[in-house]
């Protein structure tokens, strides 16, 4: 009775899990219970395609005047 | 004599080339610099100013910089200490709000509104729009740890020294950022 609900856990390592801070015993844990568990890989794989939009969002590439101005504030020789 | 002055005349030759060397490296960073800048910046407008002032302050102390050390990292540490010093932290705190609910509630929040239950389509709901928009409501502690960990792929580590804060307090603020960030998302595409 006093064993974890898998779910529940996977739910708290989900972060560790995929900044790959795990050690690889519970690592291998969460891979089995995903393996075994549609609900918390859906979750998992959600949590990972959000990081991907996120990092998407900030890409924003700089103005090429702006590299331009940062050159120019190199010092004389 | 006269070889002390050329020895002189070839040191100052040689750290005019270090200097030249360092300005080069540092400027073939920028772009990744930018992306950083931008991130914990409220606009571009910001993150341009933020730029040419931590490029101005690394030229001007270029000495400080000890080479083969990890020059991104050292950019990154002006960056955001002068990011700290222009004082554009005046913002609503969502920080006394609690934060209890579980790392998936946002997937649970979106499932339940939209009546998917097909991971992508979920992820359909939320627009590019609503993503930048919720990082930008992210206080920026948390935020520079999120846009250093995971836009610009710093280790716990590396982003505890660039920000000179403990590896714990990093942790302990990525996982608060990406909470307010969720909570934001919850909010903007379904009015959670």
């Amino acid at each position: 009775m006093s064993e974890i609900d898998p779910c529940e856990w996977c739910e708290e390592v989900l972060q560790p899990y995929l900044d790959r801070e795990l050690d690889e015993a519970d690592e291998a844990k969460v891979k089995h219970h995903l393996a075994a568990c549609g609900w918390c890989e859906k979750r998992y794989k959600f949590e990972e395609d959000l990081r991907r939009l996120v990092r998407r969002a900030a890409v924003e590439p700089m103005e090429p005047a702006l590299k331009l101005k940062l050159s120019e504030l190199r010092l004389e020789l | 004599m006269s070889e002390t002055s050329s020895d002189e005349a070839r040191r100052l030759a040689q750290g005019a080339r270090d200097r030249v060397r360092f300005e080069e490296e540092a400027l073939a960073l920028a772009d990744q610099v930018y992306r950083v800048a931008r991130g914990v910046s409220r606009s571009k407008e910001e993150a341009e100013d933020l730029m040419q002032e931590t490029y101005a302050r690394a030229f001007r102390s270029w000495q400080s910089y000890t080479p083969g050390t990890n020059l991104r990292a050292w950019l990154l540490r002006i960056l955001t200490n002068l990011n700290i010093d222009r004082g554009r932290r005046a913002q609503r705190t969502p920080d006394s709000q609690p934060l209890e609910e579980g790392d998936y509630f946002l997937y649970n929040r979106l499932e339940a509104a939209t009546g998917e239950t097909d991971e992508e389509r979920v992820l359909e709901r939320l627009s590019q729009d609503h993503i930048a928009e919720a990082l930008g409501a992210v206080p920026h502690d948390f935020r520079d740890v999120l846009v250093l960990v995971d836009i610009a792929d710093f280790s716990y580590a590396e982003a505890a020294q660039i920000l000179d804060i403990p590896i714990g307090t990093v942790m302990s603020r990525l996982h608060r950022g990406r909470r307010i960030l969720k909570q934001q998302l919850a909010e903007l595409s379904v009015g959670a």
